[in-house]
């Protein structure tokens, strides 16, 4: 071995903990409190849809159309950048929860909007024929059956937001490819040390497609 | 029992109900029947605000359950007096409509709990109750998917028999049943007939009006074109239109 692999092998054993570190302790829970938030937002926002409320249906398609019609990436520099300028300064972590709870939100409230029309009519013909308001309706007989068909795509954007917290290291916040930024800039090795990152990616992804189709699995038994 | 006066349904400019006038004492059982396009299931579905008229008045125990004067704007209820309303109807569909995520037990109790607001050991005792009347007690922590077209439409019933409806609304309920599961489905119908329940069935099964049937209103085209008594209406109709509809049919 020369001693330019005794170099990068010693750096990339180096960074193997700090970027696992950062990934766990900062990506990880970026993921998961976006990812929560978001749904909130989304159910919330396809029930707005679903139910055609005035107005808010209206300010729901609004908010729609501009997160999904707009980059995210320029949506957190907006945030980040743009809003101090009136006024309002955001840290890192905020501006990347906001952020990407918007997004989830904007998608998921159209994964989930399909899957409650996917429910069969006849469902809310019989829950109304028996007394159920709307909302119960919604409550014990249809979300419970568009949950399982939202499952798959849902778990699909999870993972996608796995990736996509990487976005916030362009507004300084200090996850995973943040770290592996500034260990490459004090290295001079982006080539190893960003397949390096992307390798820890794919770790957290591989195991959250292991958790979604058993997920799946326990979701199909479940009933039909 | 049920009143209904003057009901014209449109959707866009297509009229399925013109000029319905139909009254249904309790403990009746009135069987509709006529050609399919012919505006049954939407007399039924009129009932409880599945469908809104377009015009006329629609009673039900002498209270107003819709009301629409022409262009006038439809009468408002409260979702509450929706509720209220659909809770005197029981309802069961062609094509069963029962909760596929939930046990047959389930199915039956669920507006019970949620409507009625009965404790679980209520609305448990009244859904074994109303399972062993439709002969389904060993299949009450089955799903609806591994039972038959036939059971499924049972549990149907008992579901729309747990809100204690003072009339059973039956749109086509044996036309989705393999042939040999019909008599089934037809027999708990009659048993619920003996017991003096007011019903009101829309149906292609001509044996069953015939038998159980106090009288036999004929549609075609949206209108009521003939209301008569099953003798009358099978062997002696008064209407060259039902003559001809059950000289198709038989």
């Amino acid at each position: 071995m020369d001693d330019r692999m005794v170099r990068v092998v010693g750096i990339l054993i180096d960074s193997f903990f700090p970027l696992l570190k950062a990934g766990l302790m900062f990506t990880v829970p970026l993921t998961i409190i976006s990812f929560s938030l978001g749904m909130i937002v989304a159910f919330t926002a396809a029930i707005i849809r679903v139910l055609n409320i005035r107005i808010l249906d209206k300010i729901v398609k609004f908010y729609v159309w501009i997160i999904r019609g707009t980059p995210l990436l320029v949506q957190l520099f907006i945030i980040f950048y743009g809003l101090p300028s009136i006024g309002i300064t955001l840290n890192a972590l905020v501006t990347a929860i906001i952020g990407f709870t918007l997004s989830v939100g904007a998608y998921g409230s159209e994964t989930i909007r399909a899957a409650i029309l996917s429910v069969p009519k006849g469902q809310w013909e019989a829950a109304h024929a028996l007394g159920f308001s709307k909302l119960q309706t919604l409550q014990y007989v249809i979300l419970p059956q568009a949950i399982k068909v939202a499952i798959p795509p849902m778990a699909n954007s999870f993972i996608s937001l796995v990736k996509d917290t990487s976005l916030a290291a362009a507004v300084t916040f200090s996850e995973l490819f943040n770290v592996a930024q500034q260990i490459t800039a004090r290295t001079y090795e982006p080539l190893w040390l960003y397949m390096e990152a992307a390798f820890i990616y794919l770790m957290f992804c591989s195991v959250l497609s292991v958790l979604q189709s058993r997920l799946e699995i326990r979701f199909r038994k479940s009933g039909d | 029992m049920i009143r209904i006066e003057n009901v014209y349904k449109s959707f866009d400019n297509l009229e399925v109900l013109k000029n319905i006038n139909l009254t249904v004492e309790k403990g009746e059982v009135v069987c509709i029947i006529g050609p399919s396009g012919s505006g049954k299931s939407t007399l039924l579905r009129s009932l409880n605000h599945l469908e809104r008229i377009t015009s006329g008045r629609v009673y039900i125990n002498d209270e107003l359950v819709d009301e629409r004067n022409g262009n006038g704007d439809a009468h408002k209820f409260s979702p509450k007096r929706v509720s209220e309303i659909c809770s005197e109807l029981g309802m069961v569909f062609q094509r069963f409509n029962l909760f596929p995520h939930m046990t047959v037990m389930e199915n039956v109790m669920l507006a019970s709990r949620k409507v009625k607001k009965l404790s679980k050991d209520e609305a448990a005792e009244n859904a074994l109750e109303l399972l062993e009347k439709v002969g389904l007690t060993d299949k009450k922590d089955q799903y609806p998917a591994k039972l038959s077209g036939g059971q499924q439409q049972r549990v149907a019933i008992a579901r729309a028999l747990a809100m204690k409806p003072q009339i059973m609304l039956f749109d086509e309920p044996t036309s989705a049943l393999d042939p040999e599961l019909v008599y089934e489905v037809l027999d708990v119908m009659k048993s619920l007939a003996d017991e003096g329940m007011t019903m009101l069935v829309v149906t292609h099964e001509m044996g069953f009006a015939k038998e159980v049937a106090d009288r036999v209103v004929f549609m075609d085209n949206g209108e009521i074109v003939e209301i008569n008594s099953p003798e009358n209406i099978f062997s002696n109709p008064s209407h060259e239109r039902t003559r001809e509809f059950l000289s198709r049919i038989l």
